[in-house]
């Protein structure tokens, strides 16, 4: 590794990086708005509701909803990859591995497929957000299993997350799979759909509560910084250090589960921004938690808002499923990354 | 076995078992500080298994470690970080940490009460190690010799002040010159030596009798006929134990400087 | 009340009065009254539309001059194919439907997400769904829809009232034909694995239509075809889209399906097939669809 740039010059850069996608994003879109009507859309907001033109409209229920949530999706997702990298002291660890995005999609498909013959009254209660509800519900369940299932005498052990995160993930698959032949092609293409995520249709409500759940989470996730430099040395040296390495572990389980999970229950999967995220952080600032952390989210933040850009700009009036381009993106990048690591993993 | 007095770091009728293995039988030690002191036997005999059961690392099956008298889950781990360090055979660093990054996490335990000397703390520490140089290097990419001079000084970090209170402090170190070239490993003794002189416990797993002979004030004999031995090395290093233990037959040597030191073969 | 100025969206000179809830509130309430968009009385309403056969209603109506954006489904005239897309029906986008500056969408019931149709909704785009049911209402009701939203009422009445007529007539000839009703079964084949319908599907409504009976009963939608269903099941015909017969590869390779082996239709190769959409779409093709569908079973039986 050459050189290493300082914690505010990573940081400042990723923000500015976030602030440039966000910029992109507001003034990018399907529907045309140009920079003048967009100032008058914010110049007017300070002054309350009045003389709401369409671009307006268009740019406060529309656009902007879907910019938040993929500011807090890509903050939730960067954050927790660098967790679960630090956890398991892996660079290619992935949120993925501890089975949130295989619960969610399960009872997702659970929802969509058998949701009408075997729930009817679920959908009547609980309306569009029956989904929503259900994936995460379905994410953390998976999650506690997969946690429950590491524990052994002596606390949690990473081998046996792993094993039974790919035993489990496997499992889920399986189900979808059992869904996906049980499903009318009506049902089959709306979990496609969900399974290739996308950040349209995004309410404020559920924008709202998903930025709530990633920044309680980020800033949970903000003390386990120091810990998780420490474990890099090996769980037993960190324990020698004064480090309590087990609810190191917990906390950066639950606060995967949860910001993690929020994100997939609204957005369907999108994959790989946990694992670039803080790999291209690293390249530029070294391994430090503390800095890693940070800038895993803002840089996370910016990269789904330019995958989302082109997504709903690059096919317009219609729109390409998020999980396509970041898969794109993310799939070369992590052949790059294996051949990079291949002597050190 | 006097009873165990202030400072000291003891373990009384230990006994380490996994399944239906026996790592260790009961064992019991009384460390104190101000003294260097070096754990040997063959291989197998349990030696990183004792060290472990003292540095907390281990919870024993049967008997207990303590340290000041009282049993080391008495203490709390973070407390105890701030007393002793351990440095161990072989660590394998996660991500690409340079050696300075490792010997700057020597100092996590003091992350609440800085001193206003910790740039100064790391950089002294590095330099008693000879690793000044290597600190902007990946550790990844270090030999072995360079990665434990690198640990060792994180160790050292680690210690570096006396405690406020007086407390006893431990430098506890599993085969440190196992993976050092010649010239570095008598630095290292030596340097143990001096930090003993300071008053802190050096307790050492070594694989070298020479060197313990050479060194340390006191050892711990695994795998003797009749169980542990402690006590001053010349008492307990005699020709008859060595062969005993380690089934070589040994000849005593002495040298220019009056130290005795052992042929083997 | 406030009196709302028209946007500039619609170049429209004649205001219309709504509530006026602030933004940002209503926003975060996930609801609220937007101030809708006048129509200008001298411009044809903009059209889009979700789902084939009600953009072949739209056609029908002479009202394409209106058409400014349909979805992925809607194929038929071969014009229809050239209209911007809006994407696949169950996967709208909302910026995208705005940006073609409909006056209204004319969608089916399953056409979602529903949040998007929600936020058109509320940006004050006329949105009218239509219960897709299978039976000659939906065509009704799509009808009338498009009428309504294309400001062509009267022209819409009247393609209603020869469409009724023609599928009088169509009803009455199948109704009249003598001889024994055949057991028919519809396969869907666009995708990896093979399904068939039974009740409440837009397929077994026009089999029953066409004066056969659906092979298959007990079920509503669709399952996997397997071997032994298709042996109880014992159709005399199988129907299928030709769509699916393109994802085989062909009708020969269509009959080596091991399932299809063992029905009464396999030994006579009753085979007929037809465009997904003419079949299934519930447009205003159907009375001569199912016209065709009916002698073409009568061919089979003979």
């Amino acid at each position: 590794m050459s050189q290493r740039f300082g914690a505010r010059a990573v940081l400042g850069g990723s923000a500015v990086l976030l602030v440039a996608a966000f910029a992109v994003g507001a003034v990018s879109g399907a529907y045309a708005i140009s920079l003048s009507q967009l100032w008058n859309v914010l110049t007017s907001l300070g002054q309350g509701a009045s003389g709401q033109s369409p671009e307006h409209l268009v740019f406060l229920n529309i656009r902007l909803p879907r910019l938040v949530l993929g500011v807090a999706a890509g903050a939730g997702l960067g954050m927790a990859g660098t967790l679960m990298q630090g956890l398991f002291r892996n660079p290619l660890a992935d949120p993925g591995l501890i089975g949130i995005s295989s619960g969610a999609a399960l009872a997702a498909g659970i929802t969509i497929v058998l949701g009408a013959s075997f729930w009817p009254m679920l959908p009547r209660t609980l309306g569009s957000w029956t989904l929503v509800l259900m994936a995460f519900g379905g994410g953390f369940a998976v999650t506690l299993l997969i946690y429950g299932l590491s524990r052994s005498e002596g606390g949690t052990r990473m081998a046996l997350m792993l094993l039974a995160g790919i035993a489990i993930n496997a499992l889920a698959g399986a189900g979808l799979g059992l869904l996906s032949v049980m499903a009318t092609d009506e049902q089959l293409r709306s979990l496609q759909f969900w399974l290739l995520g996308s950040l349209g249709g995004a309410r404020w409500s559920a924008v709202i509560l998903v930025g709530v759940a990633v920044l309680l989470s980020c800033w949970a996730a903000a003390s386990l910084a120091s810990p998780l430099n420490a474990i890099a040395l090996g769980e037993a040296q960190a324990a020698l250090l004064g480090v309590d390495v087990e609810r190191t572990k917990r906390r950066a389980v639950v606060i995967t589960a949860v910001a993690v999970g929020a994100v997939t229950a609204t957005t369907g999967i999108i994959g790989f921004i946990g694992l670039i995220a803080p790999h291209w952080v690293r390249m530029v600032a070294g391994p430090d938690h503390r800095i890693v952390l940070p800038a895993s989210a803002l840089l996370g933040a910016a990269l789904v808002l330019a995958a989302d850009t082109v997504a709903r700009t690059v096919m317009a009036p219609a729109e390409l499923p998020l999980g396509v381009l970041t898969a794109f993106i993310g799939v070369p990048m992590f052949l790059l990354m294996l051949r990079h690591f291949r002597g050190r993993v | 076995m006097t009873a165990a007095g202030h400072g000291a770091l003891a373990c009384a009728s230990v006994e380490v078992r996994i399944g239906a293995k026996r790592l260790l039988a009961n064992a019991s030690v009384e460390l104190a500080p101000g003294r260097v002191t070096a754990i040997l036997g063959p291989n197998g005999a349990g030696k990183s298994t004792l060290l472990s059961v003292l540095a907390g690392q281990r919870e024993p099956t049967q008997g207990r470690a303590t340290l000041d008298g009282r049993p080391l889950s008495g203490h709390g781990m973070p407390v105890l970080a701030l007393r002793w360090a351990l440095m161990p055979q072989e660590s394998a660093v996660a991500f690409d940490f340079t050696a300075q990054d490792i010997v700057a996490l020597g100092r996590y335990p003091h992350r609440r009460a800085p001193t206003r000397d910790e740039d100064a703390i790391m950089a002294e520490a590095m330099a008693l190690t000879d690793v000044t140089a290597l600190a902007p290097r990946i550790l990844n990419t270090l030999s072995g010799g360079e990665k434990a001079r690198v640990h060792l000084a994180r160790a050292l970090a680690q210690l570096w002040h006396p405690r406020p209170d007086g407390a006893s402090r431990w430098l506890l170190l599993d085969e440190p010159t196992a993976a050092l070239d010649l010239a570095h490993q008598h630095s290292a003794m030596r340097l143990l030596r001096a930090w003993a002189a300071r008053g802190v416990g050096v307790v050492a797993v070594l694989h070298d009798l020479n060197l313990a002979r050479r060194y340390a004030d006191e050892v711990v004999v695994l795998g003797a006929p009749g169980g542990l031995r402690q006590g001053a090395t010349a008492d307990v290093l005699q020709p008859a134990l060595i062969e005993a233990v380690w089934r070589m037959p040994c000849q005593p040597v002495t040298g220019a400087d009056g130290v005795t030191q052992y042929l083997f073969g | 009340m406030t009196e709302q100025r028209d946007s500039s969206f619609l170049s429209s000179s004649v205001p219309r009065r709504r509530d006026a809830l602030r933004l940002l509130s209503a926003a975060a309430l996930g609801a609220g009254a937007w101030p809708a968009f006048a129509q200008d009385s001298k411009r044809l309403p903009r059209l889009v539309t979700v789902s084939g056969a009600i953009t072949e209603v739209v056609y029908a109506l002479g009202a394409e001059g209106q058409l400014v954006g349909t979805d992925t489904t809607s194929l038929f005239p071969a014009a229809a194919r050239a209209t911007p897309k809006v994407g696949y029906m169950r996967q709208l986008s909302a910026e995208g439907l705005l940006s073609l500056k409909p006056d209204a969408i004319i969608a089916t019931n399953e056409s979602g997400p529903t949040v998007v149709l929600d936020q058109i909704r509320t940006a004050g785009v006329k949105v009218e769904i239509i219960e897709a049911d299978h039976s000659w209402g939906e065509v009704q009701r799509k009808v009338q829809a498009v009428g309504r939203a294309a400001a062509k009422e009267v022209q819409a009445r009247e393609l209603q009232a020869r469409l009724d007529a023609e599928w009088a007539q169509v009803l009455l000839r199948i109704g009249g034909a003598k001889g024994r009703k055949p057991k028919v079964l519809f396969v869907l084949s666009h995708s990896a694995s093979p399904q068939v319908s039974g009740e409440k599907t837009a397929a077994h409504a026009v089999i029953g239509f066409a004066g056969g009976v659906n092979a298959l009963s007990g079920f509503h939608g669709y399952r996997p075809m397997t071997a032994e269903a298709m042996a109880s099941a014992a159709p005399d015909i199988i129907l299928t889209s030709t769509q699916s017969i393109e994802a085989h590869g062909g009708v020969e390779r269509f009959w080596q399906r091991p399932e299809l082996a063992l029905t009464p239709a396999y030994k006579k190769r009753a085979l007929i097939t037809q465009d997904a959409l003419l079949l299934l779409g519930f447009g205003p093709r159907l009375p001569a669809a199912i016209g065709e569908l009916h002698d073409k079973f009568r061919a089979a039986l003979a």
